[in-house]
């Protein structure tokens, strides 16, 4: 078993006459700090520069809305569930409340669907519509749990960190707002999230590249990305 | 697996007509003593030089709910530094009481404590049982199995609802003015009076709660004679958020989050108990897809070196070098772009998961991580030579606050704490986890056990992480991209989910840790049937165990010292109060 004794006079010897005499100690480190004093300047100056947040970021949730790049099983979800089938910009929740299942705090959500007030003889008759979806994230941990068990893809985490408000009631967030910063979000960096099949395409990278801010606090010498295993492009 | 075997513990049993073997499926074999014979069986185990459990581990109570007669049941976990092997003594708590184990070792003094606080266990022979995390004048025993999660909330707290504004809202999402109850200053002052009963000397200093120094909010309280310290307590518990009931009422992926909650500073380990542990009970951990074992080895050692560079860091300013400070975070932060860039949040990970891990490396993940490697030994030459040597850093660390080889076994003290008091202690080597017997690395073990090696073990460990982080990304570069990174159970009985939903834990009785910045986070989860929710889910902290040590390490040094020793046993009072 590999042991490796430290301590002074094992991997560290102590000072000698010479360096107490001419505070040899000191001088080194003062060489240490003079060598940074010529180095430039590695802090972000926020506000007015902001550093992306990786793509994998777990901020404040959004609901995503149909636009064509569901997951294959998506219309057999929505018929399975009886919701009514939704138009393209229609929310994707079916109301299943998986996500609600896998929080470790599950009285963040308020889901509630109700059937839809048609004649009989309309093809929507006993199909349902969400009609509630809160969440309040003051309760939330972003812990990405519900974002896993979503069958559909639609409750994602987006990029937003900065949820203040000067009330909890401020932390609480209806559909609406959901689908809103969904649809930013996937306006803004929706390509670089998902592609047609998957929440983890393996071209997404550990942070985005033309983020020059954290360029900076990277000595302004950042890792240039390359692939991971041997068979990755 | 470090566990005694069947053999041996049988042979235990033969020996002793009262004792009761009780064997696992799993391996983890433990045995029953009544509790008057408990001391002297523990005695045999603990001198005789065919067992030798020298080192105490954890001492706990399970409840087995208000219908079962004897309805409380103690458990202490042993480990022999001899033989490499751990074992669990179990003791039924008739009327309510057991003996108390602080002649055998000092450390159960603050466990009998957390188990009076918690369970309303009284053990006859302690010195001052009072409580551990709550104040004095509490009224319940909240980890009984009759105590409602949400607590009992009988105080009226209308500062919390804003009032005007909230009748806005319809439904559930509104406050309630009750809330569960709340020490007031009175009670504040009893706890303190009952924490130190006599006064030894003229002052009683308070260090704390709310004090820079203390790196979170720990109430120190010093009694002194000029300058030196006679006698000490800590206060803990401002911080007690009640993990452990936390998770008797949610699946074992849902833990998972809240773990991250207590040493909030590498995050990442503690995690990776929680998935040693669960693995262990459901018997998949020698199964784990090996990209997944790399994965998390690698992020673990990462998330150490991140918590070592934040220790450095505040560590050099207590004492006075503040450069050091900004040094240490300019290359914490690097890491942290890593972590949040590979997990998705930068400090409350969530990243592991029972069975593997939640996600790929995202693209360019190693070659980020191989980028900061490349310098960061240079750096750690650089912290060295601003430090190391430095003549005032020698002067307030070199003999301070010894603790002796006896400390370490007497108070369960692990990681680097334990290494620097010459224990090679630790849990990579022993257990061999995840891929931590594949790869090769050192242990540095210090000598005298003062704060200078202390200091010396963690600067050695950082360097040895990188060798582990190095040798992980070799490995992993040569895997493929469709390897799988979570196990997909081929029992239909077994059900895991990367989500969480349903996934279940069988029946059986486990205690599995991982070796964490902080020492040794135990998992002990003891599960009377298969169900989804743990029955007894124990959280022993390695922060908790180290922190003790302090209240004898100090006695006799000067006040200024207690800053040099905190920052040397390092705790978080996220994990020492869970
Ligand atoms: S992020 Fe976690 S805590 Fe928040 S809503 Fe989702 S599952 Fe619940
Ligand atoms: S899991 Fe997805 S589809 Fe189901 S209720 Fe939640 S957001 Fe809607």
């Amino acid at each position: 078993m590999g042991i490796k004794k430290v301590g002074l006079n094992k991997n560290v010897a102590p000072q000698s006459i010479v360096e107490k005499i001419f505070f040899l100690d000191f001088a080194k480190g003062l060489k240490t700090t003079i060598k940074h004093l010529f180095k430039r300047v590695i802090t972000v100056d926020f506000p007015f520069e902001v550093i992306v947040p990786a793509i994998r970021f777990r901020g404040v949730h959004g609901l995503r809305n149909v636009d064509g790049t569901e997951p294959e099983d998506f219309a057999s979800w929505v018929k399975k569930l009886k919701i009514k089938p939704p138009e393209k910009g229609e929310t994707r929740c079916i109301a299943c409340k998986f996500c609600q299942a896998a929080c470790p705090v599950p009285e963040i959500f308020v889901i509630k669907a109700e059937k839809l007030d048609v004649p009989e003889d309309h093809p929507h008759h006993g199909l349902k519509v969400l009609t509630q979806f809160d969440m309040d994230l003051g309760k939330c941990m972003f812990c990405g749990l519900c974002t896993l068990a979503c069958p559909t893809a639609c409750i994602i985490h987006t990029d937003v960190y900065d949820l203040s408000s000067y009330t909890r009631r401020g932390a609480i967030l209806n559909k609406e707002q959901l689908a809103k910063i969904a649809d930013d979000f996937i306006a803004r960096r929706g390509k670089e999230k998902f592609d047609e099949h998957s929440h983890w395409p393996d071209t997404q990278k550990v942070w985005p590249e033309y983020d020059l801010a954290r360029a900076k606090a990277w000595d302004n010498n950042p890792p240039v990305f390359g692939p991971n295993y041997q068979d990755q492009e | 697996m470090s566990w005694i075997s069947l053999e041996k513990i049988k042979r235990l049993g033969e020996k002793f007509s009262y004792a009761n073997v009780i064997e696992n499926d799993k391996g983890f074999h433990s045995i029953e003593v009544p509790k008057e014979n408990l001391i002297d069986f523990l005695t045999f185990l603990k001198t005789d030089p065919d067992y030798s459990f020298k080192m105490f581990i954890d001492w706990t109570i399970i409840d087995h709910g208000q219908k079962a007669d004897p309805r409380f049941q103690g458990v202490l976990i042993l480990y022999s530094p001899e033989y490499k092997e751990r074992i669990i003594v179990k003791t039924w708590a008739t009327n309510e009481t057991l003996p108390s184990l602080t002649g055998l070792w000092t450390g159960a003094k603050w466990a009998e404590r957390e188990a009076w606080d918690m369970f309303g266990i009284r053990f006859e022979g302690h010195e001052n049982l009072v409580r551990m995390f709550l104040w004095e004048t509490y009224p319940y025993h909240p980890l009984r199995k009759d105590f409602p999660l949400r607590g009992i909330e009988d105080t009226e707290l209308p500062s919390l609802n804003e009032k005007e504004r909230m009748d806005q809202l319809e439904g559930t999402m509104n406050y309630s003015r009750m809330h569960t109850a709340l020490p007031t200053l009175e009670d504040l002052e009893k706890t303190q009076k009952a924490r130190m009963p006599q006064k030894k000397a003229q002052v009683v200093l308070n260090w704390g709660p709310l004090h820079p120094g203390t790196h979170g909010t720990i109430w120190f309280l010093f009694d002194m004679e000029g300058e030196y310290v006679k006698e000490c307590d800590i206060i803990i518990g401002q911080l007690h958020r009640g993990v452990e009931k936390l998770a008797e009422n949610m699946n074992v992926q849902q833990i998972i989050p809240y773990t991250d909650r207590m040493d909030y500073i590498a995050a990442i380990n503690e995690n990776h108990s929680v998935c040693i542990a669960a693995e262990k009970l459901l018997g998949i951990h020698e199964k784990i897809p090996e990209k997944a074992k790399y994965i998390r080895t690698m992020m673990a050692e990462l998330s150490r070196i991140n918590s070592h560079l934040l220790w450095l860091g505040t560590y050099a300013l207590d004492l006075g070098a503040l450069t050091m400070f900004l040094y240490t975070f300019r290359e914490r932060e690097k890491l942290m772009d890593i972590l949040e860039g590979i997990t998705g949040a930068r400090f409350t990970i969530n990243y592991f998961r029972v069975g593997g891990v939640y996600a790929d490396l995202p693209y360019g993940a190693l070659d980020a991580i191989e980028h900061f490697l490349k310098d960061l030994p240079k750096r750690i030459n650089d912290y060295e030579t601003l430090l190391t040597r430095n003549r005032i850093w020698l002067k307030r660390n070199v003999d301070v606050c010894i603790i002796t080889e006896e400390d370490v076994y007497d108070y369960g003290l692990t990681g680097a704490v334990a290494r620097a008091s010459g224990v090679p202690y630790d849990l990579r080597k022993i257990d061999k986890y995840d891929a931590y017997g594949e790869v090769e690395f050192d242990i540095p073990v210090g000598e005298k056990g003062d704060s200078y090696d202390r200091y010396l073990v963690r600067m050695e460990e950082m360097r040895q992480s990188i060798k582990i982080v190095k040798q992980c990304v070799e490995k992993l570069r040569t895997m493929s991209k469709n390897d799988p990174y979570f196990y997909e159970p081929e029992d239909k009985k077994m059900k895991i989910t990367i989500d969480g939903r349903g996934t279940k834990l069988f029946k059986g009785e486990v205690y599995a840790a991982a070796d964490n910045p902080r020492g040794e986070l135990g998992v002990y989860i003891y599960q009377p049937k298969d169900g989804i929710k743990p029955f007894r889910f124990r959280l022993r902290s390695g922060a908790f165990y180290n922190l003790q040590v302090f209240t004898k390490a100090i006695i006799g040094r000067p006040i200024a010292d207690a800053i040099t020793l905190l920052s040397t046993i390092d705790p978080v009072v996220g994990e020492t109060d869970r």
